[in-house]
């Protein structure tokens, strides 16, 4: 189902639903939701079913309830565009969470930070702790391991039979990982990996190392 | 004035020029001045713009007996051409009749290339005659106060309807059709179109089915004895000619002489990368036709492309390397001989491009056939027959495309709005929606003013609005210039334009070629070597460089299919290999020792016999199957059978498809003794396994992408412009899944499936096809190496498709072992 990793002797839990638990720290990782997004496009005329809100609200509730963390944070790419009605829901998505919650700001990230701030969100560039590194955009800095979103990874597997497959993944690197989009209405893109990076690929069931 | 009398100016007119009007020319005028609807079957330069061009004069000779002296204005009639480069022609030939019949009527031209200005001009004041395209009349329909324009408007005229039908653009002239005939108080309806098998069909299709002009409306039949001579250029080292490959550049040598002993030469080639290679190549091998040959395909530039038809018009080029944009229209009379490289894959368009030599009434058509690996010299074989046959092809109209519909609805709401009980009557009159429920209708209303099929609260969805007064109008401006940049039913990749530095257009290029260039990179373009400098704002900028390379674009689109008319002569030319040689073609004598090499190991097919054929090599175990049906049929049936393979045992594997066969390639290796026992080429339930094979689901996949921008589900950007629409690009793929998991009644998502199995499974041909093998001999050959048939095959890397029956995390464990990394 998960697998569970230790960097600089910390746990770290990689989750089918995309996300990671830093376990010492009680942190849930979650990046590239780009909520608003279905909203965005409707408000422009393509008619992107409704129902495709929900699920990231839903999906979120999930990795939550799995987890029970102290935290959550947000890497970036939160909000795919400017506030729309999809806001309403994420409000009220805030106010049932226990956990404190915390947005690594993102590029796609361009609504007020006083707004999240009345809903008790908190807006940073980055984080630091105990020698980890939280930023949106993959980061390389001297004495940090980096945690980080953007790129919205995925994997091509290739098998005997000329066979192929193509999966969202979890990407590491000796210095950095980078984490899958959350999104259910996102792109990805193919990472072509190296000899000493590390791969994760998502399922829905699971994660494998591969 | 009398009918007589007017055809008497007419018949005048032709014996001025030293010619005799055409029986089918006779024939048209009189059922055009009758007030007849109809449609005329003539090829290319047989005159078929003078058929139909002089009753419209006369009729308004009619209408207006002060002609000469006081010129009514407004638009008369409208010519639609599916070819901007065909427009200048027909213009050129209206306006002399119009100024030799002294009247004043003006000829004017509105497609893609048209300028601002003009377009601005023409709307103050319409041409007599206007000349333009079916995306251009659909723009038309979006401005505001269009049915004044067309009020008065006494004909359309479809020229090239064959080209139009079995297309969305021809579901887009179905509608336009349906609207012009509310508001145009007394239109005649006009179709031309070349030899089909469907002909009356495509008159319905043009006139509507059951309606009252298909009532008063004839066919009329050109009926031109045409003379074509097909020869093979059969390669002198038979032994060494290749037994795959797609260029056929090994035979350029023997081409040579076939050009120096013709005026002028066009060599068909079947892609635009192989056009731009033999461009290339015979200059490399024949300096010294530098200047007397060129190339002509879609991706050129404009200018270049008139200069290009004008040099062959006016006797100034040897040869012509081209693609399928010289297909249709323009008389190039210096054309002696045509040489087709590669299979043409149909007998229509075969034909179509052997008419483009002896281009007069009368005179004979001499087409060569350069095939480019050795199994394509059954192909030309089987040609000869088509010729000796006059087999041609159906056109297959489409039926209920909702995304055409709700495309021209937005543009209806666009300009005036519509009522919908107006606009549903129209419609219902057309062979695209004859079937159209009220319930469908309903949904694609909703689908317009809401985004769904209920209302939800926080949505904030904007395109169609309702008005008080019930009339459905769009009143965003963002909506409306969008919509405007998107009308048209042609999807391709997003091109991007290719110009100098310092300016001057080459040509356009599809951004999938070039984002695989890093600046410095050497490319061949419009028979030039280019430098990429760096693309800007949709704009790719380059120098001309003195490098070699071999980096040509490939254009996506289309790979052909042979036709059913064309695989069935195919399979009928394969069977006489097992007839005395006495009996066979040149083509397949030639063909001798690859057959003898065949039967080494396997065999050459007889008519009860269906061949299967397995071995071994390095990538894994390959199932081979010879339907001889034509890559769509292929593909159809590869998939079915993987997917019934697939309930045998958990299993994966990759599928290959060309027109001769089909090839299951696995790291497993298939029992093909259980295949024949479980009889899984059964036609039971065969509807339904094929929705269940992923494949369906991969190519309905593929057929959304079209769907979801012709509806304006996708935005593709505004063309040529460096606004950034980024935030509203998302990939059809994408959507496709939402759609999957959350709305799998959508109309458009199902018309994608549909679409997959009507137009590129060919469920049809696929049904007849596995009757025919379940009347054959299933003959299995085990081999120890790959034989004549299967090279092709195995060795096609390109269009694999997959599917897998095992569980994924199994499948994942098995390749995470060979993953491969850098």
């Amino acid at each position: 189902m998960t697998q569970h990793i230790e960097i600089k002797n910390n746990t770290f839990i990689l989750h089918p639903l995309s996300v990671v638990f830093w376990k010492q720290k009680s942190i849930l990782i979650i990046s590239d939701v780009h909520l608003g997004k279905v909203s965005h496009f409707r408000k422009f005329g393509a008619a992107v079913p409704q129902k495709a809100i929900q699920m990231n609200f839903d999906l979120m509730t999930e990795a939550v309830q799995q987890f029970s963390p102290k935290t959550i944070c947000f890497l970036g790419d939160l909000f795919h565009s400017s506030i729309n009605s999809e806001w309403h829901l994420f409000e009220t998505w805030i106010a049932q969470q226990d956990a404190e919650v915390v947005l690594v700001e993102g590029n796609h990230d361009i609504i007020s930070p006083l707004k999240y701030e009345k809903i008790g969100v908190t807006v940073v560039a980055e984080i630091q702790a105990d020698g980890f590194l939280l930023t949106h955009h993959p980061e390389e800095r001297e004495g940090f391991f980096n945690f980080s979103g953007h790129i919205h990874p995925a994997v091509r597997l290739r098998g005997a039979g000329r066979q192929t497959l193509r999966l969202p993944c979890f990407y590491k690197s000796n210095t950095q990982m980078i984490v899958p989009a959350f999104g259910q209405f996102t792109g990805h893109f193919t990472i072509s990996p190296k000899k000493t990076d590390k791969v994760f690929a998502v399922t829905k069931e699971a994660v494998f190392e591969v | 004035m009398t009918r007589d009398e007017r055809y008497h100016i007419a018949e005048h007119w032709f014996s001025e020029q030293n010619w005799k009007p055409f029986a089918f020319q006779k024939q048209t005028w009189k059922a055009f001045l009758q007030g007849k609807h109809g449609l005329l079957n003539a090829p290319t330069g047989s005159g078929k713009t003078y058929a139909l061009w002089f009753p419209i004069v006369l009729d308004f000779i009619h209408k207006n007996p002060e002609y000469k002296t006081r010129h009514k204005k407004g638009l008369k009639a409208i010519w639609i051409t599916p070819l901007r480069a065909l427009s200048q022609e027909i213009k050129q030939s209206a306006e002399r009749v119009a100024s030799d019949l002294g009247t004043h009527m003006t000829v004017g031209i509105r497609t893609g290339d048209t300028s601002t200005k003009e377009r601005a001009q023409q709307k103050r004041q319409m041409p007599d005659l206007l000349i333009t395209t079916p995306e251009s009349l659909q723009l038309l329909l979006a401005t505001k106060g269009y049915p004044k324009l067309f009020k008065d408007c006494s004909a359309i005229v479809v020229d090239e309807w064959h080209e139009l039908l079995g297309t969305k653009r021809g579901v887009q002239m179905e509608l336009g059709l349906s609207r012009l005939r509310a508001i145009s108080d007394n239109i005649r309806i006009w179709g031309i179109s070349a030899t089909i098998g469907n002909l009356d069909q495509a008159r319905q299709v043009l006139l509507g089915p059951n309606s009252e002009a298909l009532e008063k409306s004839v066919l009329i039949k050109a009926n031109l004895k045409k003379k074509i001579t097909v020869k093979s250029i059969i390669p002198k080292e038979m032994e060494t000619f290749p037994w795959r490959g797609h260029l056929g550049l090994r035979l350029l040598e023997d081409v040579i002489p076939i050009i120096n002993n013709s005026k002028t030469t066009l060599l068909f080639t079947n892609t635009r990368s192989q056009c731009e290679i033999w461009f290339q190549k015979i200059l490399e091998k024949h300096p010294e036709y530098a200047g007397e040959i060129a190339m002509h395909h879609g991706s050129i530039n404009k200018e270049t492309r008139v200069w290009v038809e004008n040099a062959i018009r006016n006797e100034n080029l040897k040869a012509v390397v081209c693609t399928s944009s010289l297909d249709l229209g323009v008389d190039f009379a210096p054309v002696e001989t045509v040489v087709q490289i590669g299979g043409p894959k149909g007998i229509a368009r075969f034909l179509q491009r052997a008419g483009r030599s002896g281009h007069r009434p009368g005179k004979e058509s001499v087409i060569y056939f350069l095939p480019t690996h050795a199994i394509e010299l059954v192909e030309a074989s089987a040609l000869q027959q088509a010729v000796k046959q006059k087999a041609v092809e159906d056109r297959m109209p489409y039926l209920n495309s909702y995304d055409v519909l709700l495309q021209y609805l937005t543009t209806l709401a666009l300009s005036d709005g519509f009522y919908p009980q107006e606009i549903y009557q129209e419609i219902l009159q057309t062979f695209c929606y004859q079937a159209l429920s009220e319930d469908q209708w309903q949904w694609l209303l909703n689908f317009l003013v809401k985004g769904s099929q209920s209302l939800q609260s926080y949505d904030e969805y904007k395109k169609v609005e309702v008005e008080e007064d019930g009339k459905f109008k769009v009143n965003n401006r963002g909506v409306a210039m969008r919509h405007r940049f998107q009308i048209g039913t042609i999807v391709g990749d997003a091109n991007l334009t290719v110009r100098y530095q310092k300016g001057g257009y080459i040509g356009t290029i599809e951004e999938y070629f070039i984002s695989k260039l890093s600046p410095g990179d050497v490319f061949t373009f419009a028979g030039r070597n280019l430098e990429f400098i760096r693309i800007k704002e949709m704009q790719v900028h380059v120098r001309n460089s003195s490098k070699k390379t071999k980096k040509v674009p490939a254009w996506g689109g289309g790979r052909m299919t042979l036709s059913a008319q064309m695989s069935k002569l195919l399979r009928e030319e394969l069977y006489k290999v097992s007839l005395e040689r006495k009996e066979q073609s040149r083509e397949l004598k030639s063909l001798a020792h690859i057959f003898k090499q065949q039967r080494l190991e396997s065999l050459v097919p007889k008519p009860d016999e269906f061949l299967i054929e397995t071995f071994k090599t390095r990538d894994g175990y390959h199932h081979l199957f010879y339907p001889f049906e034509g890559r769509f049929v292929h593909e159809a049936m590869g998939s079915l059978l993987g997917y019934r393979i697939s309930l045998l045992s958990p299993i994966t594997f990759s599928l290959a498809f060309n027109d001769y066969g089909f090839e299951i390639l696995s790291d497993q290796e298939i029992d093909i003794e259980a295949i024949i026992d479980n009889n899984l080429f059964t036609t039971d339930y065969m509807l339904s396994d094929l929705e269940k094979s992923l494949n369906s689901t991969e190519m309905a996949r593929r057929k959304f992408r079209d769907i979801a921008v012709i509806s304006g589900m996708v935005f593709t950007g505004y063309p040529n412009k460096g606004v950034k629409m980024k935030h509203l690009q998302s990939s059809s793929q994408l959507l496709f899944d939402v759609f999957r998991d959350f709305e799998d009644d959508n109309l458009l998502y199902q018309q994608a499936f549909t679409e997959t199995f009507e137009h590129q499974l060919e469920e049809g041909r696929l049904r007849t096809a596995l009757e025919r093998i379940a009347t054959q001999q299933i003959i299995w050959k085990s081999c120890t190496k790959p034989t004549p048939f299967s090279f092709p095959l195995i060795t096609d890397r390109m269009s694999r498709e997959k599917l897998s029956s095992e569980k994924l995390a199994d499948r994942i464990k098995r390749m995470a072992a060979i993953l491969t990394k850098k």
